[in-house]
């Protein structure tokens, strides 16, 4: 008898728990949309997805966030923080189930753009905010004539010296050419215990150094319709880094080197050359002041200036489309030029708004840079080939590092752009 | 092993060993039958189901291609090199893992003061997350900043630090110092367990006949540790295969597929190519190959205990 | 276990060489976990200075152990019982299934009960990294995105395998007649298993406890997609937010890893001999 009773309720159970777990939507093939009631008077809910640009990004993003719903009560905005290393693995899990973000902040754009998921710019920003960007940045966020993308930072790359090496080896003049700089990398590797020049060739950033030294000599990866890696300029470029590896000026298996530990070596003052960022000065205002450093134009073949440049941007996932209004309110809200020129002055990196240059004009720390940006060559991010060169060069190119000859790696480089049409 | 009904039937149903029909067995596995159907099949079904299509790279699905993506995967040039590492990367680290368990498990058998606190250190790497685990060595073999290569700067076995991370083959053998590393604490438990199930007079026996110490092991403990073993070698296969944290941050950095396993190539595919489509093709052929594995195993092995 | 009364009939001498070699153990498994103590103890600036410091040259900052919980990366605090919550759940849901599918395959045969083991294993084999886009998607359509009780699912279905084929060889040690003579007395099969195995299988359930636990703590790829609100998230992905683009706050990193093994050894300290004895039942005929 009890043992009926007791093998009854354990039937009934099973059969409950799988009911409940069927009737939570196993049925049919309805994602996502549940949330976004439009009905006049209710509440809009953004999901907003940004990457950690350093420790303060997400309490920046809070206060932005905290202060605009005060002021736009019908507007409610979740924040979701990533790395860097996860933030597009997420992305495209989230476009796959039919949930991305209404709000994200990332390096590419076009490939979405292409394939129809943004929102045009002017849908999700007023007339006056689409018209304060500076137009060489806004030039970079169109497809086929449409702009999508809202540019948010911009940065540059410039030459950090150390004096004191310098000093030391005998180098008086700031190098401005790939021959000068090889010498006063090769003056420091040989007569100090410090080396010469960093290049990082590793996953982390591979493509931002070798666009630094392809630029050097008038050279790019392609623009909005093609990918041109393997150009005889970039060739050249590249057979020069080989021989400032070669040549033992560099630190040691630059292959497999990223960029933060290696500008982190220059910070602490063991590393005569590196190439980088705004951010790098606020670095070593807190990790090491003592450092005797001086900030220049980038060592180019000839000596003309030139240097990369970086833009990210902001964009919106169409989804359904019933929230442009209400996108179109935060976007509004965010690059009015005391909020955005406050949020990109505290990430250290430069305006790239009309309004927030002016206000921003006389910041000690970003002149050098915002100097270099009218000579910047930028990633040919509005080419939907982009992210698949992008990663190319970051699992390749160390390559060059290692033996391998550079035509041969730029050529495969350029087989990965061209597999991905 | 499948299905044998016709000693069934004659048997009483209310015996203490039957159970009967499989629906008289539903009640007590259906819970867990139900929670593999509900969370496992789908996801599992889905990356088969990606496997056949052609993904974007920005993620949309945008048409069936059959078994396309399994022929790209079997013409990839690099795969030949990536296979030759699995096998390499599984069986060393499995063996040398068995092994330095035997040793340390026949170690921490023996009577000792502290004995529990040395054991107690040992289970600190099971416990602990591995991939910190892994970045502490990253980071101590770093050549500037690690505390590795300073310890032997200093005791002047280097004269500077050597970048042990840098190239494929010194990479690929720190990856498989630290597998073995975080492998060891649970074969060890596992084995320790079994000796200390050897019956005393199984040992005496072996002695009284004047058996040495090696012959002893060989002979008469070994084959006692079999079962202990079964179980602690087939869960080491399944998790080294699938291992990815570790050769990530280890070997991550270096160019090409050289230092590649087929774990952290599909990784590679889905994070810097953004090919869902090939990255689960070469999912459903990982799996594949750990189910042949495991299947082998089962069936010569029988790690599962007969009723 | 006393100084002296060894079974082996150990010498002194001996008994020393061994404590000395197992210092030499202790200190070969403790070391990585000393240098990530030591990190969490040093400054910021100074886990990074070229060449390394063995030990915190400006005095240990403990206050790195009181900073992290209040930090602007991710809430700390409310990762750590996100994450108990998550693992004692899964734990929790995974006894609740394991222990009766694993004691009714050891007890009884049934047709398609080989099937059923090979699928419980089979879950074991799957990787998480390309399963994560499929759970998404599930999750979505359950209503359940971002919740923990997602990831209770998650957790408990994929760590069904060793618990249920541990817990297996365990009921199949306990001699049958133990079960036999409760029939007899009119117990039903459920009252056996409670009232008659469960106490006998104990060590067992421990070692399945432990696995389970282990495996759950330290999930990541799953919550990285499932769980979107910072609060929701386990440790395992807040460790992620202290990287930045072009710095990481490697001291919190080391410390919050430290604070996480610290759960998982108190609980090893509580069962340790039992795990012995439960791995030495099941494992071994």
């Amino acid at each position: 008898m009890k043992k009926r009773n007791l093998r009854g309720v354990v039937v009934a159970g099973a059969a409950a728990a799988a009911l409940l777990l069927t009737s939570c939507g196993f049925g049919g093939g309805n994602t996502g949309g549940n949330d976004d009631v439009s009905s006049p008077g209710a509440v809009t809910t953004l999901d907003m997805m940004v990457p950690s640009y350093s420790d303060g990004t997400k309490a920046l993003w809070e206060k932005v966030i905290k202060d605009f719903e005060a002021a736009n009560t019908d507007v409610k905005v979740n924040l979701e923080m990533q790395s860097w290393e996860n933030i597009e693995g997420v992305l495209k899990t989230k476009i796959q189930g039919n949930k991305a973000p209404d709000i994200y902040n990332g390096g590419a754009f076009a490939e979405f753009a292409a394939e129809g998921l943004l929102a045009p710019a002017t849908d999700i920003a007023s007339e006056a905010t689409v018209a304060d960007f500076q137009p060489s940045f806004a030039e970079n966020e169109k497809v086929d004539g449409t702009q999508y993308g809202l540019p948010l930072i911009a940065s540059a790359r410039a030459l950090f010296y150390n004096k004191t090496l310098m000093e030391e080896a005998g180098v008086t003049e700031v190098p401005k050419t790939w021959d000068e700089l090889h010498d006063a990398a090769k003056a420091i590797s040989d007569k100090t215990k410090s080396d010469g020049y960093g290049m990082p060739l590793g996953n982390e950033e591979a493509q931002g150094e070798s666009l630094i030294w392809f630029a050097g000599n008038g050279g790019n990866f392609g623009d909005a319709t093609n990918i041109a890696v393997d150009t005889p300029a970039n060739v050249e470029a590249a057979e020069f880094m080989q021989k400032m590896v070669k040549d033992g000026v560099t630190q040691k298996d630059p292959g497999a080197t990223q960029r933060t530990p290696m500008l982190n070596t220059f910070i602490q003052g063991k590393l005569g050359f590196a190439y980088g960022l705004p951010q790098t000065v606020g670095q070593i205002k807190t990790e090491n002041p003592k450092l005797e450093y001086g900030i220049a134009p980038v060592a180019t073949k000839s000596g003309e200036p030139a240097t990369l440049g970086v833009a990210d941007r902001l964009m919106s996932f169409k989804n359904d489309g019933s929230k442009a209004a209400a996108v179109k309110k935060f976007m509004d809200y965010f690059f009015s030029a005391d909020v955005y020129t406050d949020w990109v002055s505290t990430e250290g990196f430069l305006p790239t708004t009309m309004s927030g240059s002016e206000k921003l004009a006389g910041d000690e720390t970003l002149k050098p840079f915002l100097d270099m940006l009218p000579n910047a060559v930028f990633y040919p991010t509005t080419n939907p080939a982009w992210n698949a060169t992008d990663g190319a060069f970051k699992s390749l190119m160390g390559q060059i590092a290692t033996g391998k000859s550079a035509p041969d790696v730029l050529k495969e480089i350029q087989a990965k752009a061209d597999a991905a049409k | 092993m499948s299905v044998a009904t016709a000693p069934k039937r004659t048997a009483k149903r209310s015996s203490a060993r039957e159970g009967g029909s499989f629906l008289a067995a539903l009640p007590w596995i259906g819970p867990a039958l139900l929670l593999i159907l509900a969370i496992v099949v789908f996801p599992a079904g889905y990356m088969i189901y990606n496997s056949t299509r052609k993904i974007s790279q920005v993620g949309t699905d945008l048409k069936g291609v059959g078994l396309d993506n399994f022929a790209k995967v079997f013409a990839d040039p690099a795969l030949p090199r990536i296979l030759l590492n699995t096998v390499v990367w599984v069986v060393v680290v499995v063996a040398f893992t068995v092994l330095i368990s035997l040793a340390l498990a026949q170690f921490l058998n023996k009577p000792f003061p502290g004995r529990t606190l040395v054991r107690m250190a040992v289970i600190v790497p099971w416990a602990a997350s591995v991939v910190m685990t892994t970045t502490v060595f990253y980071y101590a073999v770093d050549p500037n900043y690690g505390i590795f290569n300073k310890f032997l700067t200093d005791i002047g076995i280097l004269d500077e630090g050597f970048g042990f991370t840098k190239n494929a083959v010194p990479a690929m053998a720190v990856a498989i110092v630290v597998a073995i590393f975080v492998s060891i604490p649970f074969t060890t438990y596992t084995i320790l367990a079994g000796l200390q199930a050897i019956p005393n007079e199984t040992l005496e026996a072996a002695r009284m006949d004047g058996a040495n110490r090696w012959g002893t092991y060989l002979f008469v403990i070994l084959p006692q540790l079999r079962g202990a073993l079964a179980v602690a070698v087939l869960i080491n296969i399944i998790n080294v295969f699938n291992n990815l944290p570790i050769l990530k941050i280890i070997t991550g950095a270096i160019p090409g597929y050289s230092a590649d396993t087929l774990m952290t190539y599909i990784f590679k595919v889905l994070q810097f190519d953004r090919r869902l489509d090939i990255s689960s093709a070469l999912s459903v052929v990982n799996f594949a190959i750990v189910l042949v594995i495991v299947a082998i195993y089962v069936k010569t092995v029988k790690p599962m205990k007969e009723v | 276990m006393s100084f002296l009364v060894t079974e082996d009939r150990a010498s002194q001498k001996t008994v020393i060489w061994r404590m000395v070699a197992g210092l030499g153990v202790a200190a070969l498994f403790l070391v990585p976990y000393a240098v990530m103590l030591i990190g969490s103890l040093k400054t910021r600036s100074e886990i990074l200075s070229i060449p390394p410091s063995y030990m915190p040259r400006e005095g240990a900052q403990w206050s790195n152990y009181l900073t992290m919980w209040d930090t602007p990366e991710t809430p700390v605090a409310y990762n750590l019982i996100s994450t108990i919550v998550i693992s004692l759940c899964a734990t929790l849901l995974v006894l609740l299934v394991a222990t009766p599918a694993a004691y009714y395959t050891a007890r009884f045969k049934f047709p398609g009960k080989m099937v059923f083991m090979f699928l419980v294993i089979v879950t074991q084999m799957l990787q998480p990294a390309v399963l994560t886009a499929g759970l998404f998607k599930q999750m979505l359509a359950m209503n359940l995105y971002d919740t923990w009780l997602a990831m209770i699912l998650i957790n408990a279905a994929f760590n069904l395998a060793f618990a249920v084929w541990i817990m297996h060889s365990f009921f199949a040690s306990v001699p049958k007649e133990v079960d036999e003579a409760a029939q007899i007395d009119g117990a039903g099969k459920l009252r056996v298993l409670f009232k008659i195995n469960l106490p006998l299988v104990w060590p067992g359930i421990v070692t399945a406890v432990i696995f389970t636990f282990v495996s759950c703590w330290n999930e990541f790829a799953a919550s990285l997609v499932i769980l979107s609100t910072a609060e929701n998230q386990p440790l395992s992905v807040a460790l992620t937010k202290f990287v930045g683009q072009y710095s990481t706050a490697w001291q919190y990193v080391f410390g919050v890893s430290i604070v996480a093994i610290i759960p998982v050894i108190v609980l090893f300290m509580l069962i340790e001999k039992r795990l012995i004895g439960g791995l030495s039942a099941g494992a071994v005929k």
